[in-house]
């Protein structure tokens, strides 16, 4: 089991329906969680899709425990996603409003099991020097994965965006976003934004970790520091959705 | 006193909230909306995660995004922007609207997240203090804009909450409001019955079309909905197929006659009864009637959802009394009592208006309470038109 550069107790809700009380319960025993619009009323590729990627998130190594918040009657099931993620991550359980007397009800069950979870991680966290970091670009970057892998620092890359990383397992993840995009944030991963040279770039200077013509050494000089547990700009502002890949439309 | 009471918009439309909505442009800015409505009492807030992509999506998307900013029940939008071209269009068109006051914060302008937290706190603050100050007047009937929705049904949402809710609908229709009737694929079986109820032959023409592009756009997916549909908890519930359930879902919208039928989140032009083409996704379904302007909801339920919006007060009405007596904070009213033999579908039609009249005229809804506000943005339609 590969141990994270962070170990956040995530709280996952199976379906839209239970993203605020998620939220809720997340804030209370200060957990990480998300809003999303799915879980229900999907249909052909996305049911195992959006699965998929709920065990993604629920196995990151970012991910110490997981509690899974299903409302009852949606096409994803928390038994059934409870269980298969259960055999991949043993520090996780579900709830279920409809079974759990309404809002009030779901909530309070949700902070204690929660609280009850137990980290999968043994002993202090501390991080280690086989982290993968994911490069969020389009354009090549072969020079400087070189470099980072010289020092030991394992590369994956994808222009799919941040969801995607996730899923390779990236644990840090270093952004270059297009001129047109503004630095952002994931909730699971650190990301370390670098600047380009563009306008809207230049205006949101204090909101990019790194500028655009920071040298190889900075970069990596930064990634160690997340690893070890700094934290980034997007980080401290909790900026940035978690973006769930969809292939049809709802119904 | 007058039976309703509400805001009368500078375009006309009433609404019966006055919520200032901090409406983020970029998913980036997201996490800052909810912050801001965590901060203000009276803020509320959506979050979404388009990045502001244009794609075959655009359109509906800058569509929901300038039509919940003009949601008649909103005093003010703050619109939370990065500072890109594509939402200067998407504000453009929202103030073409002109149902709202609306602000512009630019994260580009203002240097960074911490100052536009900062400055989105403040003036959502000076917006509460003023909406607090307006005061509710007289509202005709017609000031109803009503969305009829219903989520996890169950085989008795067909014979108790659905048909009250026609009845109070018929009734509100009848005084001169709107009522409208969506979830496309919840017609999908019964729509040569509300096609003959149509006003017009063109009008039933068009129910017809839409059931029908709908089914095509599905199965160019490659997928029968009917092997999709009842959904699992429908089944538990204990509806047998998607003809069934979507017989039961029409009961909502009563005997009326259809005026007309709307795209995803167009505003109904004159009161009547409509029918709009939405998924039977909840969420997705609640954005639309949040996009059109609906200024109430009722929102049946067999199973039981917390589910609400920013912008609408949302009602739920409990199908039977075996959840409606058990999810007590979740649901407005329960009719499961039609089935339990307590009370008749006329009596429960009757305590459904007037829970309409009442959260119209500032009774909060559960769904308000709980601070539910479920939002999305819709994708993947554009390909399967």
């Amino acid at each position: 089991m590969n141990e994270g550069v962070r170990s956040y107790q995530l709280i996952l809700p199976s379906v839209v329906c239970s993203t605020h009380l998620s939220r809720r319960i997340a804030q209370e025993v200060g957990a990480i969680t998300f809003a999303h619009q799915h879980g229900c009323g999907i249909i052909g590729l996305d049911v195992a899709g959006i699965d998929n990627f709920f065990i993604d998130l629920a196995t990151h190594p970012n991910v110490s425990s997981v509690l899974i918040v299903g409302l009852g009657c949606e096409t994803i099931q928390s038994n059934e996603l409870g269980g298969k993620i259960s055999s991949l991550n043993p520090s996780s359980k579900y709830i279920v409003i409809q079974e759990s007397g309404g809002v009030e009800g779901a909530v309070e069950k949700g902070i204690t099991e929660a609280r009850s979870l137990k980290s999968r991680f043994q002993g202090p966290h501390l991080p280690t020097d086989s982290f993968i970091v994911g490069i969020d670009s389009a354009s090549n970057h072969e020079g400087l994965i070189l470099f980072l892998e010289n020092l030991g620092i394992k590369c994956v890359q994808s222009p799919k965006g941040f969801s995607e990383l996730m899923s390779l397992k990236a644990q840090i993840i270093l952004s270059f976003p297009t001129p047109s995009q503004p630095p952002s944030g994931f909730p699971l991963i650190p990301v370390l934004n670098v600047a380009g040279s563009g306008v809207l770039h230049q205006a949101l200077s204090h909101e990019f970790d790194l500028h655009n013509s920071a040298a190889y050494q900075e970069i990596a000089d930064a990634i160690v520091a997340v690893a070890a547990g700094s934290k980034t700009i997007s980080e401290s502002n909790n900026s940035g959705e978690i973006i769930a890949p969809r292939l049809v439309r709802s119904v | 006193m007058s039976a309703l009471t509400g805001f009368k918009r500078s375009d006309g439309r009433w609404g019966f909230r006055n919520h200032v909505l901090v409406l983020p442009l970029h998913q980036v800015l997201s996490n800052t909306a909810r912050e801001v409505e965590g901060l203000v009492d009276g803020a509320v807030a959506v979050s979404h995660d388009w990045s502001g992509e244009v794609d075959s999506d655009f359109e509906r998307i800058a569509k929901v995004l300038a039509g919940i900013a003009n949601n008649p029940n909103n005093f003010a939008t703050i619109f939370l922007t990065v500072g890109t071209p594509i939402e200067t269009e998407i504000i453009t068109r929202s103030r073409s609207l002109g149902a709202t006051e609306l602000h512009v914060l630019s994260l580009s302008e203002l240097g960074s997240m911490t100052a536009l937290l900062a400055h989105a706190t403040n003036l959502a603050t000076q917006l509460t203090q003023k909406a607090t100050a307006v005061v509710r007047v007289d509202a005709p009937m017609s000031a109803i804009v009503l969305g009829l929705e219903c989520g996890g049904s169950d085989a008795y949402s067909g014979i108790t909450a659905n048909p009250a809710l026609g009845l109070a609908s018929d009734r509100l229709v009848a005084q001169g409001a709107t009522s409208i009737l969506a979830e496309t694929m919840e017609i999908l079986g019964s729509e040569h019955l509300l096609a003959a109820r149509a006003i017009t032959p063109e009008v039933g023409k068009q129910i017809i079309d839409v059931v029908a592009r709908y089914e095509r756009s599905i199965s160019y997916e490659g997928i029968d909905i009917r092997g999709a549909q009842p959904s699992r908890g429908n089944i538990e519930g204990g509806l047998s197929t998607l003809e069934e359930k979507s017989l039961g879902a029409a009961k909502k919208a009563g005997s009326a006659q259809f005026t007309g039928v709307l795209e995803y989140a167009d505003t109904p032009p004159t009161p009547g009864l409509y029918f709009m083409d939405t998924p039977g996704h909840d969420i997705e379904q609640l954005t639309a009637f949040a996009g059109a302007g609906v200024n109430i909801t009722v929102f049946t339920t067999g199973r039981g959802t917390p589910t609400g919006s920013a912008v609408m007060p949302t009602i739920k009405v409990a199908t039977n009394s075996e959840m409606g007596l058990v999810l007590t904070d979740l649901i407005d009213l329960n009719a499961g009592t039609i089935s339990d033999g307590v009370q008749t579908l006329d009596e429960v039609g009757d305590l459904i208006y007037q829970e309409i009249l009442d959260v119209a005229n500032g009774k909060l809804a559960k769904a308000e309470i709980n601070g539910q506000h479920e939002f999305n943005l819709s994708r993947l339609y554009g390909s399967t038109l």
